[in-house]
């Protein structure tokens, strides 16, 4: 079954519960614990994945120990295991214990049928270390494809099942360093590079470039793939696509000055997640709109850190944000991003909001479906790297083996190949 | 004038205001403008500005805030007619016409702006002023060509060579220009030779491709003492220091009362390179500085200068300046001592050692008797090494003295004194050094083994070649399971990572026949899995990841409960490219 049904499946259902299609494993397993006794969280993932790359039968059991797996328990994959320090407990088959306690609680087994084909929207010249989930992703030992540009306008999207983006300004101003690093070779590189993508496929300019490729990525997600934003890519896709008619940008990327009329201009009915914002006009302010509730760079309206908590939701009826949400720690530090969280009030009724800061006029990570898709934003850029500046050596996350903020991003990787089981009645 | 700075403007007129009582209600009026302003509804601002401005025309703060809050909203034509009427009642505010200046400018009115400016500058026909504000106001805009000729206008028109020269050096670094910004430097140091910090400081962002063509033009031979110091702080920047003291050096035959305060500064800026030959050209300067300050600053200097000359490698260097300063201080005693140890004068520095007992402090002549006895035992000198050590009863020594017996063979002795010596003697490595010596020796059943020690021996006198292969011969006469792999292992790790005489393929090669040798042995001790992460690193370092994983996978999964499994995974996600080098 392809993921589109499982998602066609799980928006239908509404909250149907799901039952399990298939028998149960009555070969023995191996547990993968995912609550304080695994010895490398991140690298578990990548167990998994490949375990089901591997065509074989794995489960996610949800809200069990952290959200643990159940692999069959094979000499290949102890090896796996072994090698890359990760913890498992063989199990007896059917382990009628656990299979009991998963029933009385919230907790559910969902059945790993296929790995998702994972594309990683960034430029060419991008640093393997740009980003936090192309760093997940490479520890867990998940392989990803790097696709920019070109790759979604020529449709180059439908071979993939789970699409990144992380960094792209996707309202074409270069994240808004163009007059604060002036100079800088980097700088000088990206908009280069930019330009020339611009030119190449026919668009005036590096914001109409980019608008288009926003749209790109929507049409994807409509028609069925899995989409998960981190960072800026999260507001500025809403700002791009809700700006198709409206000049948002400013004088620097595209020659021309920002609509002064753009806020009642920008038609949110095109977005994924957001509505109403107001487009920061100050190109000197590197701050899109106020979508971020933290404003970094936004001088007196930057907002201090505090941390994040996870909500617990029904594992039999909600799976999927069940999912999205499986860890061994409840509350997680926040860390900044140019985007760091989603203001409460610009958020689309029907958003799920998975993470927020308890009394905060913001949240921090947010899943809703678009069509047959669906969409996940999280905001941030680095949850290790709390105050991230530009020119930070990278994260080495080999001493970050428990990082929970990480576990969310994996648990983004690893939902798409969950399977949607058969209605009982 | 930046739009940062209008704030401080903006601040220190609302300031000056507070002594009106009227203008104190207009500013009190205004505030909520600027609350609003920085809260991003700049229509809202500018409404209160406007407010502000009907009633009072000239009010300063507003007007800026109109110029900040109008420009975002791409409404600069309704700022015109207000800054004029301004600048009609107040003709002789500089700020005003600064302001008029940058309303044209941004309406891209650049010949209104000309005329206006000239004006200006009729007005007041001594001040640089006007040029500066229309070439800032058009820089602003990014019109480099239309600035330039601005300020070229005014130095034409006022005279003088430096004339407006900061902002033309700092016009040309904005667009790119970096010769033309260094020749302008040129002139500004040569007219105020104060600015040059911050010229060193702006050129030194130059891009590396036009670094010989600025430091070019700060050191021809046309350029001034006081440029071509910038030049030699410029190339410390870029981490050149020797060809900077070369330039620096130059300048210091004038006599001139620069010299003294750009000494100072060439050798803190010096103090920043971490390189031998950044230290080298520290210890230069400051011995140069020393010479022109009084005593007891001087001999500060001079110590500090000989440290860093020792640091940079230039012993000779030192001691000249030891040597020319014999002034017998406890300092420079210690460090002409350290010299002649280090340059192998041993028989010198033991007599003037004993000398000189009393001039040296307790710990300089602990760490001189160390030094001493370090040097004796590189010479292969064993007595003499136990005999510079004295009577010294330090856990230092203890330690050094456990090191000599090990050399004889005694390898009950040097246990027995690794023990007392304890794991705080010396710096952290020696202290891992012995610790890691004291594990081999514990899988040494006998107590002497003079073959062993002189392999030993051979190594610490720096002869890893010979050192290698005396370690093997020694390991072949140890049994399996008692001591054989872990001498092996010593002798694999030297050849891996220290080299030798011969070809570096050799010593590769024969580590790699070492640790072939341990991990195929196998058994229980530490020896095989430390062997093979050795291994494993050694492919790593030549660029043969792929051959390392192999390796590694055995390791993790052949000794599962060995301490070096941790660090095998380390350097397999390495060898995979998993994790980023940091």
């Amino acid at each position: 079954m392809k993921r589109r049904d499982f998602v066609r499946g799980v928006g239908a259902l509404g909250l149907t519960s799901f039952i399990p299609s298939f028998r149960h494993s009555v070969i023995p397993s191996l547990l993968i614990p995912m609550d304080d006794a695994q010895t490398d969280h991140l690298k578990a993932y990548g167990l998994a994945y490949r375990a089901i790359q591997a065509g074989l039968k794995a489960e996610w059991l949800l809200n069990y120990r952290g959200g643990s797996f159940l692999i069959p328990d094979l000499d290949a994959l102890r090896r796996d295991a072994a090698l890359n320090g990760i913890r498992f407990e063989p199990v007896d088959s059917g382990m009628p214990a656990v299979r009991g306690e998963i029933e009385a609680n919230n907790m559910d087994a969902v059945p790993l049928e296929k790995a998702p084909k994972v594309a990683v929207y960034a430029p060419p010249n991008a640093a393997p270390w740009d980003d936090a989930v192309t760093m997940a992703l490479q520890y867990a030992g998940i392989p990803f494809t790097k696709i920019w540009d070109a790759e979604v306008m020529n449709g180059g999207l439908r071979d993939f099942d789970w699409l990144h983006l992380h960094h792209e300004d996707f309202t074409g101003q270069y994240s808004k360093f163009f007059l604060i690093y002036s100079g800088m070779t980097w700088l000088g590189e990206m908009v280069q590079r930019n330009s020339d993508m611009a030119r190449r496929l026919g668009f005036n300019t590096v914001p109409d470039l980019k608008k288009a490729v926003a749209r790109g990525i929507h049409g994807y997600v409509e028609n069925g793939g899995f989409l998960f934003a981190m960072c800026t890519a999260t507001e500025t896709i809403d700002l791009a696509l809700a700006a198709e008619h409206v000049d948002i940008a400013a004088t620097f990327a595209d020659g021309t000055p920002i609509d002064p009329d753009a806020d009642a201009k920008l038609d949110w009915s095109r977005s994924f997640a957001f509505m109403n914002a107001h487009v920061e006009p100050n190109p000197l302010v590197a701050s899109f709109s106020d979508i971020d509730g933290h404003q970094v760079n936004g001088g007196a309206r930057r907002q201090p850190l505090g941390a994040f908590t996870l909500f617990n939701f029904s594992a039999k009826i909600d799976p999927v944000p069940t999912m999205l949400v499986q860890n061994h720690r409840q509350v997680i530090p926040d860390f900044y991003g140019l985007t760091t969280s989603f203001t409460r009030n610009r958020l689309k009724p029907g958003v799920t909001i998975l993470a927020e800061e308890e009394g905060a006029p913001w949240v921090k990570y947010i899943h809703g479906d678009l069509g047959k898709g669906t969409w996940t934003f999280f905001g941030g850029h680095d949850p290790e790297d709390p105050q991230h500046q530009i020119g930070d050596p990278p994260t080495d996350l080999s001493l970050h083996p428990h990082s929970s903020g990480y576990r969310l991003i994996l648990n983004n990787v690893l939902f798409p190949a969950a399977k949607k089981r058969e209605l009982k009645t | 004038m930046s739009r940062s700075i209008n704030w401080a403007a903006v601040a220190a007129l609302v300031l000056v205001a507070s002594a009106d009582p009227a203008r104190v209600a207009r500013s009190q009026a205004i505030g909520p403008g600027f609350e609003l302003e920085r809260s991003g509804r700049y229509a809202d601002a500018a409404t209160i500005y406007f407010t502000t401005v009907r009633s009072d025309p000239t009010n300063l703060p507003a007007l800026l805030g109109l110029e900040r809050t109008l420009f975002v909203l791409n409404r600069m034509t309704e700022l015109l007619p207000l800054v004029q009427n301004a600048r009609a009642r107040l003709p002789e505010s500089p700020a005003l016409r600064s302001l008029e200046l940058r309303v044209y400018a941004a309406l891209n009115q650049t010949d209104s702006l000309e005329a206006i400016a000239l004006r200006w500058a009729a007005s007041v026909p001594r001040s640089d002023a006007p040029y500066r504000e229309w070439g800032l106001a058009l820089a602003d805009r990014r019109m480099w060509d239309e600035a330039r000729r601005a300020y070229l206008t005014g130095r034409k028109t006022l005279g003088g060579e430096g004339t407006l020269a900061i902002e033309l050096a700092e016009l040309e670094q904005r667009a790119g220009n970096w010769e033309a910004s260094a020749a302008e430097w040129v002139r500004a140091v040569t007219r105020a030779a104060d600015v040059g910090p911050n010229a060193a400081s702006q050129l030194a962002d130059a891009p590396a491709p036009m670094h010989e063509h600025v430091a070019r033009i700060l050191t021809g031979p046309d350029a001034s003492v006081a440029a071509r110091r910038v030049g030699a702080e410029v190339l410390l920047a870029w981490g050149q220091p020797n060809e900077a003291w070369v330039v620096m050096e130059q300048t210091l035959g004038q006599g001139d009362s620069d010299a003294q305060v750009a000494l100072r500064r060439f050798a803190d800026l010096a103090g920043a390179l971490p390189t031998p030959e950044g230290h080298r050209v520290r210890g230069l300067a400051l011995t140069r500085w020393a010479d022109l300050v009084p005593s007891p600053v001087s001999e500060r200097a001079r110590a500090e200068a000989v440290r860093e000359l020792l640091e940079g490698g230039d012993r000779a260097g030192a001691r000249r300046v030891l040597e020319a300063h014999a002034d017998a201080t406890a300092l420079g005693q210690a460090s002409l001592l350290q010299i002649l140890i280090a340059d192998g004068q041993l028989d010198v520095a033991e007599a003037r050692l004993e000398t000189s007992k009393t001039a040296l402090t307790a710990d300089d002549r602990g760490a001189l008797r160390l030094a001493l006895a370090n040097a004796r035992i590189a010479r292969g000198e064993l007595d003499r090494a136990d005999a510079a050590l004295g009577d010294d009863s330090s856990v230092a020594a203890i330690a050094q003295r456990g090191w000599i017996a090990l050399y004889r063979g005694n390898l009950k002795g040097a246990m027995e004194a690794f023990r007392v010596a304890g794991p705080y003697a010396a710096d952290r490595a020696a202290a891992t050094e012995r610790t890691a010596m004291m594990a081999l020796l514990q899988r040494i059943q006998e107590e002497s083994n003079p073959e062993l020690g002189a392999a030993l021996l051979t190594l610490a006198r720096g002869d890893s070649v010979a050192g290698v292969a005396a370690l093997r011969r020694a390991a072949s006469r140890l049994p399996v399971q008692g001591g054989r792999l872990e001498v092996l292992l010593l002798a694999g790790q030297v050849a891996a990572q220290k080299g030798g005489g011969g070809a570096p393929g050799d010593q590769e090669a024969m580590a790699v026949a070492l640790f072939d040798e341990i991990v195929r042995a196998g058994g229980e001790g530490a020896a095989p899995p430390a062997a093979e992460l050795e291994w494993a690193r050694l492919l790593v370092r030549t660029g043969r990841s792929a051959e390392a994983i192999p390796h590694l996978e055995h390791l993790i999964l052949t000794y599962p409960n060995s301490a070096f499994v941790p660090e095998a995974r380390r350097v397999l996600e390495r060898a995979r490219g998993a994790i980023p080098k940091s």
